[in-house]
């Protein structure tokens, strides 16, 4: 509870917090210290210099565009997500997933940056942004660059972003009537997340032209579930075709067990929740 | 009705007072609240003394381990560490804590902190003294510890086969206690039943109350006076006392003990005196006082967990008719790695011998065991809450499987209203209750009907609705002469409370007692009762907040656990004010020239009762006593004081410990729940579509904090039935220590909870009042209930009081599955 | 042992009073109102921000005083349990409304819940029975069982309601 000794800063500008993450060994982003802060009280990792980004303007913003796509600074917080109405226009999904997130409190500090960052396979907006072909911008020492959504997350909490550099935005692409459905089977309401999976379709006369599954909980990262896209591709966008297509999402996967769940029940929950939220998609599909 | 005995009345005359019922009965706000709502409460973190360390515990990371060496050099080397301690300085500084279990487990070495082995993960091993919580903790990470890991043993029942790993040597086995329970004659009736259900094993699970507001203490061992100043928010002091005394060499006299406002107890923090030693011990190591705040994952690994039963080879005797003549069962009570309250939970159940129900012929062959995890405490529902739900389920599980409709069976079955007080099979007293109406209510409630027809509409939906029954007994005001039954050596037995009502010197009314409450509402409830007997408003009566050694009086029962507060805590209240009230209308009468007779006390006065313009306010009554005391005649000032202690006594005598029977508890609130519940037959949720919380706990002296109390001991049991276990792996290391992980219920977990009521004054009792509070568990009978009746059939019956979605789940699948379903009928 | 590291100036307004005091970093916002500012009211349940015993509002936002550093408030007007009612004695219509319906037992998490009663209503007024259980979510009380939580905020949202008509 007591935290370690820890140097802090807060920089004025995203250039001052680059040259204060890449300072040395032990830098660490504070943004909304919803996950941050539980890290450091359980003294579960050594941080030697804090970089509070929170209140940097230049991440903290919601940039919705005429096509519907939108850019959202890193620290923006849950609740300003929930709270805009642009962003609900254009890209819904986002906006009901951070009004969901554990409670109010934490919805008033915690941020997308934060969770995409901590990269738990619990984490609500990482099987999101894969499923959404978000893209993720990191800023550095040597400027910015871009790494899509499916090849951010890479393990158990790790990210592609390195030391010295931060997540500064991401950019979602128009939805342009594909529908979305997310679905989570929580250990209790509005909590830790047992299972969980994000289906984006498109579909047209009855037949799905184009879906992505993609799979939480099951393994360090966010699993796209490629036998099940596969095979609703081109075909009918029925409930026995998803129930089918949803069944293969889960094959050859080895979940962890934990004091919440066992492996098999983590399975065959993934292809529950991969089945009702493509039934959530096809629904919400224009 | 005819009782073994013969007798009709069980306790004798118990006078019951007339006064009550001007502010008794009434739901007054609660004195306590002002300063609560305005965060003024004064719990033990927000206290501090003058040169106060700051303690941290190093604990042990292993669940059983040999401890090597502890080098402490490098922490005390640190600038603004006062002192440290270890376990093997405390082998030398403090006697092993008394024992209640008898020989072999009375041996049992147990001391505040490990000496020599760790036991349980989390166990303290070495505690760090310094100037700063956060410095404290820091040199806690330099102490170096070298342990040699032991094999575990984490299973209740396989921890008394022979090759299981012995905890206490001393002890030579892992065997805390065993007993057989025997009353009526089981094998004749299993002989003789119609039909015989055989359950293999039910399991009621771990879990704990957690109260919000941690363990702590700020303790000073005063070098000049010898005495030691506990400020904690433990809820049994001189239960506490009686333990720390001898262990640390103390007279009771030399100790002080104090709390104002304590944030929840719900019988977890009994057990704290372990804590307390230690920290005492430090105290006087250092020469400061400490301070110590418990952090919730220590709380969650290493304060006290409920007790763990289980339940095998249950044999069921039933008749065509459905009467169920009783049931036969082997019990292993998993206590953790050390006794500390135990084993009194081998007999605390056996208030409730036969539950709601007239059986007649139980055998209960009782285990208790000792396994590398925490050590258990009495958490709410203490005993009782595990076989309550043993014997719900049986009667469920008997109902499914000879075709009973569950309603009709309870009614059969359950003791009737005509047959209060009711003697059971071990010579408790039920004293009064009407089970069936308040089945009846709690099935209105829930709009019984209703729900059925929406069970079989959902037919095919993917979701399965089920309607559950729980019943419970909130049995309360120990005797704890059934300490005797466990260890016949041991010297307790009766109850009682002790309350002091007195006028101050301007004439203020001033009421102190022993109990140590931690939301219950005391000072308000026994400001209303001192209202009722004395005659004014409860406004004027000031109620002592919390618990103060030196300043309130108290017997070697006091504190506030156990379900007993309205009887034995206004008890001794109401005895005191009666007696204060006598002394004032004596010195009324002398004052106004007439006798006692005419006297009547009304309106904060003391008044003709033909002309109530003659009257003398309190303040004139204390002026007499205490500043006019020459004037006052020569009797009076012999016999009045204006300051009465009273001391309730329950009407016991001792238990036979040799056939087990006896007058365990003088009172038998009740409860009885009913649920409707939706389960996702793909995922195994469960949803609570409606909830309702039927109570019975004779007069109510306030209805709203009653109320609360049946909501809170609903929250508690619906938090236990769906969201809250501890699980422990192999190598006994526990796996939820946070409240990230341990999950307490939320208010999106706790339903609305309707509640309804039956009112059946106790004949026991000066007020007609029973003790309740901790509830009964009755959630978890019904959502057990619940789910088993909402699965499909052929599945496994309902074998554990923890369903999460995964065991609903594999519950679901059993069905298909054509498995063993835990259940067999043997018919004749 | 690492050192204290380097200490800062915060300054911040707490109930309405301004602050300006030197803080380590590792300092967080709970033990700087407890321990720093002596302000009792704000409590300790946890370890791990679920619990909500600690919660104050911070710009308006109701936020868990154990999830934030000190120096992370710095600027801030943070308003604890401390603020609400007149003197002291006096009750605000939120807490005598908790009074009134049995709000609260032992007290210990009340402060959070009060301020996330009176967060709640100021941005919406007439909450439903579920939208008062959801916004309760970050906050556990052990006694209750929450229904005369829930009674409370109703009743307070009605005595509000009442007060502008």
């Amino acid at each position: 509870m007591l935290l370690a000794a820890t140097e802090y800063v807060r920089p004025a500008s995203l250039e001052e917090a680059l040259a204060a993450l890449g300072s040395g060994a032990g830098a660490r982003v504070l943004a909304g210290g919803q996950t941050l802060i539980n890290v450091l009280k359980h003294r579960a990792a050594a941080v030697e210099l804090l970089v509070d980004v929170s209140r940097l303007q230049e991440l903290r913003f919601i940039d919705v565009r005429a096509d519907g796509s939108a850019t959202i600074g890193a620290a923006t917080t849950y609740a300003e997500l929930e709270r805009s109405a642009a962003l609900r226009d254009a890209l819904p999904i986002v906006c009901e997933v951070a009004a969901g997130t554990v409670d109010r409190q934490v919805r008033a500090r915690g941020t997308i940056g934060g969770n995409a960052c901590f990269a738990d396979p619990a984490s609500n907006y990482p099987p999101l942004l894969v499923a959404l072909d978000a893209s993720m911008e990191i800023a550095g020492p040597g400027g910015r660059r871009t790494v899509a959504a499916a090849d951010f997350f890479r393990g158990l909490y790790r990210t592609a972003v390195e030391p010295g550099e931060l997540l500064a935005s991401i950019t979602l692409p128009p939805l342009h009537a594909a529908g979305v459905g997310y679905r989570s089977l929580q250990l209790a309401a509005d909590s830790w997340a047992l299972a969980r999976a994000v289906a984006w379709v498109r579909s047209a006369g009855g037949k799905v032209t184009a879906a992505r599954v993609v799979l939480g909980c099951v393994a360090a990262t966010p699993v796209r579930a490629a036998a099940t896209e596969a095979l609703l591709a081109g075909g009918p966008a029925t409930a026995e075709a998803v129930a089918t297509a949803a069944a293969l999402a889960v094959e050859g996967l080895d979940p962890p067990a934990d004091v919440h769940a066992s492996s098999s029940y983590r399975r065959e929950m993934a292809a529950v929740m991969a089945k009702r939220a493509l039934l959530d998609a096809i629904g919400g599909a224009a | 009705m005819s009782t073994p005995s013969g007798e009709t009345t069980y306790y004798g005359e118990v006078e019951q007072s007339e006064r009550l019922g001007a502010w008794s009965g009434k739901s007054v706000p609660r004195k306590e609240d002002k300063r609560l709502l305005k965060g003024q409460g004064a719990f033990v973190d927000d206290l501090w003394m003058h040169r106060q360390g700051h303690v941290h515990f190093v604990r042990s990371p292993h669940a059983h381990a040999r401890i090597i060496s502890i080098e402490v050099s490098r922490a005390e080397a640190v600038p603004g560490v006062y002192a440290t301690l270890t376990g093997e300085e405390v082998g030398e500084l403090q006697q092993p804590f008394f024992q209640m279990a008898p020989e072999p487990a009375g041996l049992m070495r147990d001391y505040c902190m490990a000496v020599g082995k760790a036991r349980y993960m989390g166990e303290p091993v070495a505690a760090v003294l310094a100037e700063s919580a956060e410095l404290a903790r820091d040199a806690a990470a330099l102490i170096e510890v070298v342990y040699e890991p032991l094999e575990v043993i984490v299973d209740g029942i396989a921890t008394i086969e022979r090759q299981a790993p012995v905890l206490h040597e001393e002890i030579g086995s892992n065997v805390a206690w065993h007993g057989v329970y025997d009353y009526g004659d089981v094998d004749w009736a299993l002989e003789h039943a119609d039909h015989v259900v055989r359950i293999d094993r039910l399991h009621f699970h771990r879990f704990s109350s957690t109260p919000l507001e941690t363990t702590g203490a700020l303790v000073n061992w005063d070098p000049g006076t010898g005495v030691v100043e506990f400020r904690s928010n433990n809820q049994m002091p001189m239960f506490a006392a009686m333990f720390i005394g001898p262990a640390i060499g103390l007279g009771i006299d030399h100790m002080q003990f104090s709390s104002q406002d304590i944030g929840g107890g719900f019988g977890i923090k009994i057990t704290s005196y372990t804590y307390l030693t230690a920290l005492a011990l430090l105290s006087r190591k250092a020469g400061r006082p400490v301070k110590w705040s418990e952090s919730r994952w220590e709380h969650l690994a290493a304060s006290a967990h409920g007790n763990e039963r289980t339940f095998l080879d249950i044999e069921v005797p039933v008749m065509s008719d459905g009467t169920i003549l009783g049931f036969k069962v082997r019990a292993f009570d998993d206590a953790g790695a050390y006794l500390r309250y135990e084993p009194l939970g081998a007999v605390i159940w056996s208030q409730v011998v036969p539950g709601n129900y007239r059986f007649k012929h139980i055998r209960v062959d009782y285990t208790e065991t000792l396994t590398n995890k925490c050590p258990v405490g009495p958490n709410r529902g203490y005993s009782r809450l595990q076989h309550l739900w043993l014997i719900e389920r049986i009667v469920d599980i008997v109902a499914k499987e000879l075709g009973f409709d569950r309603v009709a069976l309870r009614k059969l079955n359950y003791v009737q209203p005509e047959e209060f007080p009711y003697e059971t099979p071990n010579g408790c007293v039920y004293d009064s209750g009407d089970y069936p109406a308040m089945l009846e209510q709690a099935l209105e409630l829930i709009d019984y009907e209703g729900a059925r027809a929406r069970q079989l509409a959902g037919a095919g939906s993917g979701k399965r609705i089920g309607i559950g029954i729980g019943s419970t007994l909130d049995s309360g005001t120990n005797n704890f002469g059934q300490s005797r039954i466990i260890n016949s050596a041991l010297p307790f037995s009766g109850n009682g409370e002790a309350a002091v009502v007195r006028l101050d010197l301007y004439g203020e009314i001033t009421v102190t007692i022993g109990t140590s409450p931690q939301g219950q509402g005391h000072e308000t409830t026994a400001a209303q009762v001192t209202a009722d007997i004395l005659g004014c408003s409860p406004d004027l009566v000031h109620v002592v907040a919390g618990y103060n050694k030196a300043a309130n009086t108290y017997v070697g029962f006091s504190g506030t656990y156990a379900s007993q507060f309205a009887v034995t805590g206004l008890g001794a209240v109401m005895g005191a004010a009666e007696r204060l009230r006598g002394e004032i209308v004596k010195v009324g009468a002398c004052m106004l020239g007439a006798e006692e007779s005419d006297i009547e006390l009304a309106d904060g006065f003391v008044r003709l009762a033909a002309n109530p313009e003659a009257a003398i306010p309190f303040i004139g009554i204390a002026a007499t006593v205490f500043a006019n005391v020459a004037e006052l005649p020569g009797e009076l000032a012999d016999s009045v004081t204006l300051n009465c202690r009273y001391v309730y006594r329950p009407p016991f005598t001792v238990p036979d410990h040799e056939t087990k029977r006896g007058k365990l508890t003088l009172t038998y609130a009740s409860q009885v729940h009913a649920a409707v519940v939706e389960l996702d037959e793909e995922t195994g949720q469960v949803t609570i579509l409606d909830y309702a919380a039927v109570d019975e706990c004779g007069r109510k002296v306030n209805p709203k904090i009653v109320e609360g109390q049946v909501h809170g001991a609903t929250g508690h049991g619906i938090g236990a039935a769906l969201y809250e276990t501890f699980e422990y792996d192999s190598d006994g290391q526990l796996l939820n220590s946070t409240f990230g992980d341990y999950h307490a219920a939320t208010s999106l977990d706790v339903p609305h909870i309707a509640t309804g009521e039956v009112e059946c004054p106790s004949p026991f009792t000066p007020n007609g009042a029973k003790g309740m509070g901790e509830g009964g568990g009755a959630p978890l009978s019904t959502i057990a209930s619940a789910i088993e009746d909402a699965l499909p059939p052929g599945a496994h019956v309902v074998y554990d009081s923890h369903n999460n979605a995964e065991r609903v789940y594999e519950l679901l699948r059993s069905a298909a599955a054509a498995g063993p379903r835990g259940v067999e009928v043997i018919s004749r | 042992m690492a050192t204290e590291g380097a200490v800062h100036m915060v300054d911040l307004k707490v109930n309405g009073v301004a602050h300006s005091v030197a803080v380590p970093a590792r300092r967080l916002l709970v033990h700087f109102i407890r321990e720093t500012l002596g302000l009792r009211g704000t409590h300790i349940g946890c370890d791990t921000g679920n619990c909500g015993a600690c919660s104050v509002i911070c710009d308006g936002q109701l936020i868990k005083s154990c999830m934030m550093l000190a120096v992370g408030a710095d600027g801030c007007e943070i308003e604890t349990i401390e603020s609400l009612g007149e003197g002291a004695d006096g009750l605000d219509p939120i807490q005598e409304a908790f009074r009134e319906h049995h709000g609260l037992q032992c007290g210990y998490c009340t402060p959070g819940i009060v301020l996330n009663a009176k967060t709640l209503l100021a941005e919406n007024p007439h909450p439903t029975e579920a939208e008062i259980r959801r916004a309760l979510k970050g906050n556990i009380c052990r006694c209750t069982g929450y229904v005369n939580i829930v009674r409370s905020i109703e009743a307070a949202a009605e005595a509000q309601g009442s007060v502008r008509a």
